[in-house]
């Protein structure tokens, strides 16, 4: 029998949620101290209207303390699909107000986008956007990437923390407890942060020339959008705005850092690093940027698309890595994006749809999945050449020896599997709308795999029902469909149980 | 000073042919390596590098005298190239177009660059000629007191129920 959550069940949704929209109202008050030092008035009010709703939906959930703190599996998980809806919903109130959207729905399209580290943008005329709401915008893929739901378990002790934490696609613990790997993440972006920033900075100002405040002001936006893999970016030329190949190679690096596992990042820090190599997951992205990386460039060389070495490999190369990190920027117009046919698209689509490494900030099926996926068919493959009774070897290396259960691989699978059905709900919903297959695959790839590169089809004009797709495809594919589900199933007992 | 700008600035454009910037993101390769002429606004920043180049952008939209914030139509995303010219046309230019900004509408006649062997393929304007058809000017754009109203009401409203959920034993 299906059992309608109780109201004590509400009260555990409520009462996380008004902690999480305290959170949220706080680190808002940076965009409003930016539009104060830049006197910008009219994002100033929005600003603190924004604030003001998530404050007082924060209160309004912290009336609700529940009986027992302790939050269950189904409930973390609710909690943290509706954060990821209602953030970018309330988070959209100064793009709505800016003048820059055509519609709440193209300005919570922004946020959703923000959030889930997506970068597809429907922001018009950015180019003369304020730079507070640019840190906004920006500030959302800090928030999404580095996962705020995870910032409210570093500064609230309480139960429920490891539900919470996997709710946010978090797949492996670093350290014993939850907090003290959440309080390690936010710690590595802090580290990267300052260090990204001087660097991309000051490159800013002595190579491109620009005024320090400025160089400081690009320079922080692309660090957000580079290291949490998001894809926005300042300018409405996206990364081609720099001409400068040592500004995209720092941006790069900061992609990669971006699309490592926090895991990957702990071993870095403290662990042995010759396992690094023996790891799973680092071998399996190495195979695929590789592959994909040959197949555009083939691609591009074959097309004649370059005339030299040196840009083909530089443009080919930054696209490659910006498409498998899941950042989505761009050193190219949409429109020549959309010219790269044959081998080149399809690489550059295979390297979207198979993502970052789990437990980062990237999208996409990850490679933890394609590895334990292909390891699954290897050892299947084999044990029906060997003979009867001859052991495969089902051991692989992450984190540590571990042994890949049917279960797990079953796992892997189905959640892959669920990503190419999410990849072609938004395909066939384009095409439905008369866009053309490659340009509907791609951009759907794009959407639901979280990196934000464009062939032209998101803008403005694109027809109702896809700009909801694409937000359902960000959403969904953020939360790695669990959460997703969970919030489903809440609803539908609530409904139909007893 | 806009006016006597205007009439050399027609001259000029019928000196290279006058090509529109969308068409140049559209069908770049077509023009590769030929002298063409673009309008539109300079935004962003004035990037004076050590090799004698500044480069900036030029957004060839209907932002480009239309400004949002002055109450122009929504027309869909910048439509922006990029522009290298040697520093010393760059020099004195009025001030770059940016938020509550209408940067310079100027008239750049230069070889466009398309996928530049020489620069690792990127795509550009290496503009030799400038002229200002107008040099912009800076915008207002107050608050909107009744978003800023209610703005204020709720985090009144916010901190009074913070004041009583910390004073309630069944609240945090």
């Amino acid at each position: 029998m299906l059992i309608r959550p109780d109201r004590e069940d509400l009260r555990i949704v409520a009462f996380a949620l008004g902690r999480i929209f305290t959170i949220v109202a706080a680190a808002s008050l940076l965009p409003l101290a930016w539009a104060v030092l830049g006197r910008e008035w009219h994002p100033f009010a929005s600003f603190l209207l924004m604030i003001g709703v998530f404050a007082f939906l924060g209160q309004l959930g912290l009336r609700y303390r529940p009986s027992k703190e302790r939050l269950d599996w189904s409930h973390g998980m609710v909690v943290v699909a509706l954060t990821w809806l209602a953030v970018p919903a309330i988070g959209s109130i100064p793009l709505i107000f800016s003048g820059h959207y055509g519609g709440p729905v193209d300005a919570m399209f922004d946020a959703m986008s923000g959030l889930t580290t997506t970068g597809l943008a429907l922001v018009q005329d950015l180019d003369h956007i304020a730079p507070s709401l640019n840190f906004w915008r920006h500030l959302l893929h800090f928030l999404g990437g580095q996962g705020i739901v995870i910032a409210a378990l570093v500064l609230f002790a309480g139960g429920g923390g490891l539900t919470l934490y996997y709710g946010e696609a978090r797949d492996e613990r670093i350290l014993p407890s939850v907090r003290s790997t959440a309080r390690f993440i936010w710690t590595v972006a802090f580290v990267h942060l300052v260090a990204g920033v001087a660097v991309l900075g000051v490159i800013a100002h002595q190579v491109l020339g620009f005024e320090w405040k400025r160089s400081f002001f690009h320079a922080l936006m692309i660090f957000f959008a580079a290291f949490d893999t998001g894809g926005f970016a300042p300018q409405s030329t996206s990364l081609g705005y720099y001409h400068s190949g040592i500004f995209e190679f720092t941006t790069t690096v900061l992609m990669v850092a971006g699309a490592m596992s926090f895991g990957l990042h702990y071993a870095l820090w403290r662990g042995p690093r010759r396992v690094l190599f023996k790891n799973l997951e680092t071998r399996t992205i190495l195979a695929t940027v590789t592959f994909t990386m040959v197949l555009t460039m083939v691609g591009l060389g074959v097309a004649g698309i370059y005339t030299s070495v040196q840009g083909l490999t530089r443009q080919g190369f930054f696209q490659i890595i910006s498409a498998h990190s899941g950042t989505g920027f761009s050193t190219l117009p949409a429109s020549e994006l959309a010219m790269w046919g044959g081998l080149a698209f399809g690489g550059m689509t295979i390297a979207m749809a198979l993502g970052g490494m789990a437990s980062s900030t990237a999208g996409g099926i990850k490679a933890l999945r394609i590895g334990l996926t292909v390891k699954a068919i290897t050892n299947q493959t084999k044990q029906l050449l060997l003979p009867e009774g001859a052991i495969v070897s089902t051991r692989y290396v992450q984190s540590g020896r571990k042994r890949l259960t049917p279960q797990l691989a079953q796992s892997a699978m189905t959640v892959a599997l669920l990503y190419v059905a999410l990849y072609l709900l938004g395909a066939g919903v384009a095409l439905g709308y008369g866009y053309g297959f490659q340009e509907a695959l791609f951009e759907s790839v794009s959407a639901g795999a979280n990196v934000g590169l464009s062939v032209g089809v998101a803008g403005p004009s694109m027809p109702m029902l896809l700009k909801l797709t694409y937000m359902l495809q960000m959403w969904a594919g953020r939360l790695e469909f669990v959460a997703a589900f969970a919030l489903l199933g809440f609803v539908y007992a609530w409904v139909k149980g007893k | 000073m806009a006016l006597m700008l205007l009439l050399p600035g027609t001259a000029l454009a019928q000196d290279g042919e006058l090509v529109p910037a969308s068409d140049l993101l559209e069908e770049g390769a077509l023009f590769d390596n030929v002298e063409i002429t673009v309008e539109g606004e300079l935004v962003g920043d004035y990037g004076f590098r050590g090799d004698g180049f500044m480069w900036t952008q030029l957004n060839g939209d209907s932002y480009a005298r239309n400004a949002l914030v002055d109450g122009g139509p929504r027309t869909g995303a910048n439509v922006g190239i990029g522009v290298r010219m040697p520093s010393i046309l760059g020099e004195g230019l009025p001030p770059v177009g940016g938020y509550r900004l209408e940067g310079p509408l100027v008239q750049l006649t230069g070889v466009w660059r398309y996928h530049d062997p020489d620069r690792g393929g990127e795509t550009y304007l290496d503009v030799s000629e400038l002229f200002i058809v107008d040099e912009g000017r800076r915008l207002e754009e107050g608050p909107d007191w009744g978003v800023l109203a209610l703005g204020v009401l709720l985090l009144v409203t916010s901190l009074v129920m913070w004041g009583r959920n910390r004073r309630s034993p069944a609240a945090e």
